[in-house]
């Protein structure tokens, strides 16, 4: 069974196609990265995925339009867009998101160590631990799919390492479909079992080592890309 | 003070006073999380062409400047969503269009208008008990709304798309709290006047975001700062025959300086 099924899909704002008739699938209990350089619609593919924009084609999540399955998909956005001044505590953000918590609440708590940030401010959260507390928070709607849109970006190597292993044991342990925006490379090469590249249209689409080609990171990012398929995290 | 507060037009306005301090610091606080406070400022100024009808056509300056908020907050929030204009370039035509409506409207109207000098500047002891009244009926379902669905708005401003995936009607509730907004606004323009309104929104919740410790902390203080800067201004204005809204505002700056001041100095020592 396929966790997505994305078919034709074409976004355009304006004269101007954002994506271009890019198709592929991720199966069910996937990890997949989708990489390419800024601009080159990741984030226009996820709110279309989100079902937040208009679009052409067809988008299907576990067989039905996004809409009917919402309640099962969660998402954990780049950044947030308040001011960050205002004391909102981390157990009042999970409240919101979640006024009854679920029974599992305790244990996802355990499981991402949040629960000693509960009483500390948004605000205060270092990259990393803003990103466990928006995992947390994915995790307690018990999502069949997770989107998580460049979860590691300004967070430091051995944040961006214990977050990916995060990562990898919701998808792994809870059998979780996860699909991931990432500027890592090198990062996802080894963490990721299927890699969807885009430059408005699909440049590749396979397991790591089939779909990374020096070819593909030139068209991608141009001959200079600094990738280095074998190197150690 | 005893004879003071025997007198029916100081009750009718500390009835106001208390009830819009509430509600203008509650609201503040969404204000400020979504550093909007330019949309209170923008209404204000363009419920002026509702006054300006209102008094034009003889119809209540009030429930004229209300109906016009209420669709101007609308549209705000609707051009924002389909016009991709940034905010403040909306805000900032309805501001200016509203504003000057209301300056061609009142070139028709011929003489001194005391009811235009009371909703550009305020005086809350002008206050009647109809205008009370439909000050307590519009504030009190404001703030009912409020406590239902504080939690969704707070997400929807955090971030909209995760308050969509949640299941928050993102464009329904962004239209329900700019509308919100516009008529509190223009309840409190009464208290405050046109000009000096968006201090009740502001004022309130930056003070107590000096001594808050959490979204509930702030709520509470927001409330209880605002109504001091009500119940002082009102008191000094009486006590010594000054403009009460202005009196208000300039407790509301006192009260945040002396607490930025106590906080420093707790953080110093």
């Amino acid at each position: 069974m396929q966790a997505i099924s994305v078919k034709n899909l074409t976004v355009s704002f304006g004269p101007q196609a954002v994506l271009d008739r890019v198709s592929f699938d991720v199966p069910k209990g996937g990890l997949a990265a989708v990489i390419g350089p800024n601009g080159s619609g990741k984030t226009t593919l996820f709110k279309a995925l989100l079902g937040l924009i208009p679009y052409q084609g067809t988008i299907k999540v576990f067989d039905k339009p996004v809409k009917e399955i919402l309640d099962r998909v969660a998402y954990v956005p780049q950044y947030f867009d308040f001011d960050r001044t205002l004391p909102i505590t981390v157990q009042e953000f999970l409240s919101f998101n979640h006024p009854r918590q679920p029974k599992q609440s305790k244990e996802i708590c355990h499981e991402t160590k949040v629960g000693a940030l509960k009483p500390k401010l948004i605000g205060q959260l270092s990259g990393g631990q803003l990103q466990r507390v928006l995992i947390a928070n994915a995790l307690m709607r018990q999502p069949k799919l997770l989107l998580l849109d460049e979860p590691a970006a300004g967070i430091d190597i051995e944040g961006s390492k214990a977050f990916y292993d995060l990562v990898g044991h919701v998808n792994k342990e809870h059998g979780v479909t996860v699909v991931m925006i990432s500027h890592e490379i090198n990062m996802v090469y080894h963490f990721a079992d299927q890699i969807i590249c885009l430059n408005r249209d699909l440049v590749c689409n396979g397991p790591p080592h089939e779909a990374l080609t020096k070819d593909v990171m030139a068209k991608l990012y141009g001959p200079t890309s600094d990738f280095r398929p074998h190197a150690h995290l | 003070m005893t004879q003071l507060l025997a007198l029916p037009f100081v009750q009718r306005a500390l009835i106001a006073g208390v009830l819009l301090g509430a509600l203008l610091a509650v609201l503040g606080i969404f204000v400020v999380l979504k550093r909007m406070a330019f949309l209170s400022d923008g209404i204000a100024h363009a419920s002026l062409a509702g006054v300006a009808a209102g008094l034009l056509a003889n119809l209540n300056p009030l429930l004229m400047a209300l109906g016009l908020s209420a669709v101007l907050g609308a549209l705000i929030a609707w051009l924002e969503r389909k016009a991709k204009i940034a905010s403040d370039a909306v805000i900032g035509l309805v501001f200016t269009s509203g504003m000057a409506l209301g300056v061609v409207l009142l070139a028709f109207k011929q003489g001194y208008q005391p009811e235009l000098v009371t909703f550009l500047f305020g005086n809350i002891l002008a206050i009647q008990w109809s205008e009370l009244y439909v000050m307590a009926a519009f504030g009190l379902a404001i703030l009912v709304f409020l406590a239902a669905s504080y939690k969704k708005i707070s997400l929807m401003l955090i971030n909209q798309d995760l308050a969509h995936v949640s299941g928050v009607n993102v464009a329904a509730y962004q239209t329900a709290l700019y509308v919100m907004v516009a008529l509190a606004t223009v309840l409190g323009i009464k208290l405050l006047g046109i000009v000096l309104v968006s201090a009740l929104l502001i004022m309130p919740v930056t003070t107590a975001k000096l001594v808050s410790k959490s979204f509930r902390q702030l709520a509470v203080y927001s409330v209880i700062f605002a109504e001091l800067m009500v119940l002082a201004g009102l008191y000094f204005s009486v006590l010594f025959n000054l403009p009460t809204g202005a009196t208000m505002v300039l407790a509301g700056m006192a009260f945040f300086i002396l607490t930025f001041a106590v906080q420093k100095n707790r953080s110093v020592a």
